[in-house]
């Protein structure tokens, strides 16, 4: 199977417009990564086509809840290849039900898995993606190089690194889409290793890492001044290579590290929906009991209720600002931009049980951060000046994907 | 900033707001209800007292006439002399009404469920008249479908008729869902957890009585509802006290319905947030502010009225929150 034109191309895309809707197929995967938020994994927790026949059927007809131009439909686990036979059901269940109803989407949907890579090379995942190639995304999760990975993305039963059975599927892959990417996090353990993470992923073939700290609260004393140098090492590895042309690394962004400029807030909680295998509506994924290490879930709905989802319960999330969760600290921070919070941690680390209360655990990363996103785009800026190139740059530079979650 | 302090006497002190009391009696201990008062004094806090049906032993109306206060009290609370004197008056659905003698120097408060209120719309109209003033509170607000909106729409257009006719008999009567808005230039709601807290019996200081008498299994969603914010040992702690605030409240600090309760246990409930009210109660509090928008346009057609007070806007939503791209 060739390239096809996929999802990431089609040009009638609109990020800004899509409404991104999330079938939590299984709570079960086979690594036990030692940064995963999702505390509360099982292998009990399955989603029935019983479950996901009637999301469809909801969310197809609730026109006005759903109203949005395009649509991606997310599927995440667990590993939600271990439950391929439930999305491919899912998926062609989707299309027809979507032409059959002349729906909108029909014609602006794609499909996006975020996997660890393991089962990809399996015969039903290959026919998945050869059914839906052109509709479809999917995203290795690949932590850099073989020591980086296997610090923490490790099986859960022998407690051995995956890294070795992701990598052999990572030419398959890339044979297979453009334009792709893949999620590296970086935690306190593996914080020595970015910069030859970063550059192993760019040899393999990957063009754009997205990369970010987790949000909780793991950060030790001198962890900033380590990822600084890192960054700093990186950012010489990128320029010096010439990878800055066509690759990306999202710890490097020109937007990040000024005073802010807007009260928007960072997170899109609310504006998704996350459903699980009880049936249950989430504003995102991370207000699920499975995310949460102190709070309860925040369910808006099930879908076996028949009234669909508790506006009342959206309410908050639809209508909060950036300055009615940050301290004033955080709010007069002269290097604010790019600061990023997820919201299901802040209300699962907050005194109280709120999304208005912003945790600024990541402050000091976020600050190592710009010292050396600055350090990377003075060192950018004069070596293409003294090449004559910046003009050429700044027309063909390539775009950073600033996805965090 | 906290400047009143609500002392609930009993676990069954009458309510006078949204939730519900407690029918089993548990007084509140008379040492904690002295190192209230001693609190109260020492924090220069008002103090409003609510009392239960039943009338207190000597000692405890002692200790509470050892300083300037309010009193909160049923209409069926046994205690005459209490409820004669008290300052707030508390009706707990429409039965005592009747045999009630009216004085038109106490602020009645009518307890209802919207079923009652449409119904007994005649009986409220003839009750303008008879009070100082006469504050309505739906228990059920949260429940309000779009039909309960039109009736509740047209109730309070019938009780505007009455509230005219009196202004044009030179009377000023005071009903809080139809002429606060007229009177206010900005939001005056209950402002629990900022500007008044409430002790309990168990010692304990809560946001107000709905935190402290929610049940021990309610959770709404979040976990337990019942939380309490300190004692007396130690002082109130208020854990993200910036959400009791207006500035703090996304959609109310946007809104001109100032007459509004902003009620943060409504809230709570409703939309799992203190600060976030529910669609259904910015809904009611619009069709009381446009019903005020309406009748202080009727009373100024007829003389000059509240010169100083701006003329309340025309807008053309109910919930603020399907403005909210505007803000």
């Amino acid at each position: 199977m060739g390239k096809k034109k996929n999802a990431k191309e089609r040009s009638a895309y609109n990020d800004d417009m899509r409404k991104c809707i999330t079938f939590i197929v299984t709570k079960d995967c086979q690594l036990a990564c030692k940064y995963c938020y999702l505390v509360g994994k099982n292998s009990k927790e399955r989603m029935s086509w019983d479950v996901a026949k009637r999301t469809i059927d909801y969310i197809l007809s609730d026109t006005e809840n759903f109203s949005d131009e395009c649509v991606q439909f997310d599927f995440i686990g667990g590993e939600p290849f271990l439950e391929i036979d439930l999305i491919d059901k899912i998926c062609d269940y989707l299309k027809i039900e979507m032409y059959r109803r002349n729906h909108k989407w029909f014609n602006d949907y794609v499909f996006m898995v975020t996997t660890n890579g393991l089962n990809y090379h399996s015969e039903k995942v290959q026919r998945f993606i050869s059914k839906n190639i052109t509709h479809l995304q999917i995203c290795i999760t690949i932590d850099g190089t073989e020591r980086k990975h296997d610090i923490n993305r490790i099986y859960k039963e022998s407690g051995r690194g995956s890294y070795r059975d992701v990598v052999k599927n990572i030419p398959l892959w890339l044979s297979q889409f453009e334009g792709i990417h893949t999620k590296v996090t970086i935690s306190h353990d593996d914080i020595p290793y970015i910069k030859e993470s970063v550059a192993h992923l760019f040899n393999l073939g990957i063009q754009n890492v997205l990369i970010n700290c987790v949000f909780e609260d793991v950060w030790e004393e001198g962890d900033d001044k380590l990822l600084e140098e890192q960054l700093i090492q990186l950012a010489d590895y990128i320029i010096d290579n010439r990878y800055y042309i066509d690759h990306t690394c999202s710890f490097f962004d020109e937007n990040i590290g000024h005073p802010l400029a807007d009260d928007g807030n960072w997170c899109g909680a609310g504006m998704m929906l996350s459903v699980d295998a009880a049936g249950n509506f989430y504003p995102c994924t991370r207000f699920a009991a499975y995310s949460l290490r102190s709070r309860k879930p925040i369910i808006i709905g099930n879908v076996y209720s028949g009234t669909g989802i508790n506006k009342n319960l959206l309410r908050p999330y639809l209508t909060l600002k950036r300055s009615l969760q940050s301290s004033e600290e955080c709010m007069k921070c002269e290097v604010a931009s790019g600061c990023a919070w997820c919201q299901g941690e802040n209300y699962d680390a907050a005194d109280t049980p709120t999304i208005y209360q912003r945790s600024t655990t990541i402050c000091k990363m976020h600050k190592a951060r710009v010292r050396a996103n600055n350090y990377y785009w003075n060192k950018l800026f004069r070596k293409l000046e003294l090449e004559g190139r910046r003009e050429e740059f700044e027309k063909s530079k390539p775009t950073v994907n600033n996805t965090i979650c | 900033m906290v400047q009143y302090l609500i002392i609930l006497l009993d676990d069954a002190s009458t309510s006078y707001c949204h939730y519900s009391n407690r029918e089993t009696k548990r007084l509140m201990p008379l040492d904690t209800l002295k190192q209230g008062i001693l609190y109260a004094m020492k924090e220069n806090l008002m103090i409003q007292f609510v009392y239960p049906d039943y009338e207190l032993p000597q000692e405890y109306k002692d200790v509470i006439d050892s300083i300037d206060h309010s009193d909160i009290v049923s209409s069926s609370c046994e205690d005459a002399v209490i409820k004669e004197n008290a300052d707030v008056v508390v009706f707990n659905g429409w039965t005592d009404i009747d045999s009630c003698n009216l004085s038109d120097e106490t602020a009645y408060v009518i307890r209802t469920n919207k079923a009652d209120l449409f119904g007994k719309r005649q009986l409220l109209k003839s009750l303008i008249s008879k009070t100082a003033r006469l504050n309505v509170v739906i228990t059920d607000v949260e429940t309000f479908t779009e039909e309960d909106f039109g009736t509740y729409k047209e109730a309070l257009a019938m009780l505007s008729e009455e509230v005219e006719k009196l202004y044009m008999e030179g009377k000023y009567p005071q009903m809080n869902i139809l002429t606060d808005r007229m009177m206010l230039d900005k939001m005056n709601n209950c402002n629990a957890g900022w500007e008044n807290i409430t002790l309990a019996p168990d010692g304990c200081f809560y946001v107000c009585p709905a935190f402290y008498l929610a049940g021990d299994e309610e959770d709404f969603g979040l976990g337990k509802a019942k939380y309490s914010i300190g004692d007396l040992e130690n002082g109130p702690d208020i854990k993200n006290p910036q959400l009791y605030r207006l500035d703090h409240a996304p959609i109310c600090r946007h809104c001109d319905a100032y007459q509004c309760k902003r009620c943060v246990w409504l809230n709570r409930k409703t939309t799992y947030e203190v600060n976030t009210p529910s669609h259904e109660q910015c809904v009611v509090a619009h069709l009381e502010r446009n019903a005020s928008r309406n009748l202080l346009n009727r009373i100024r057609r007829h003389g000059t009225f509240l010169p100083e007070r701006e003329e309340i806007k025309e807008i053309d939503y109910l919930d603020p929150f399907d403005v909210k791209e505007e803000w």
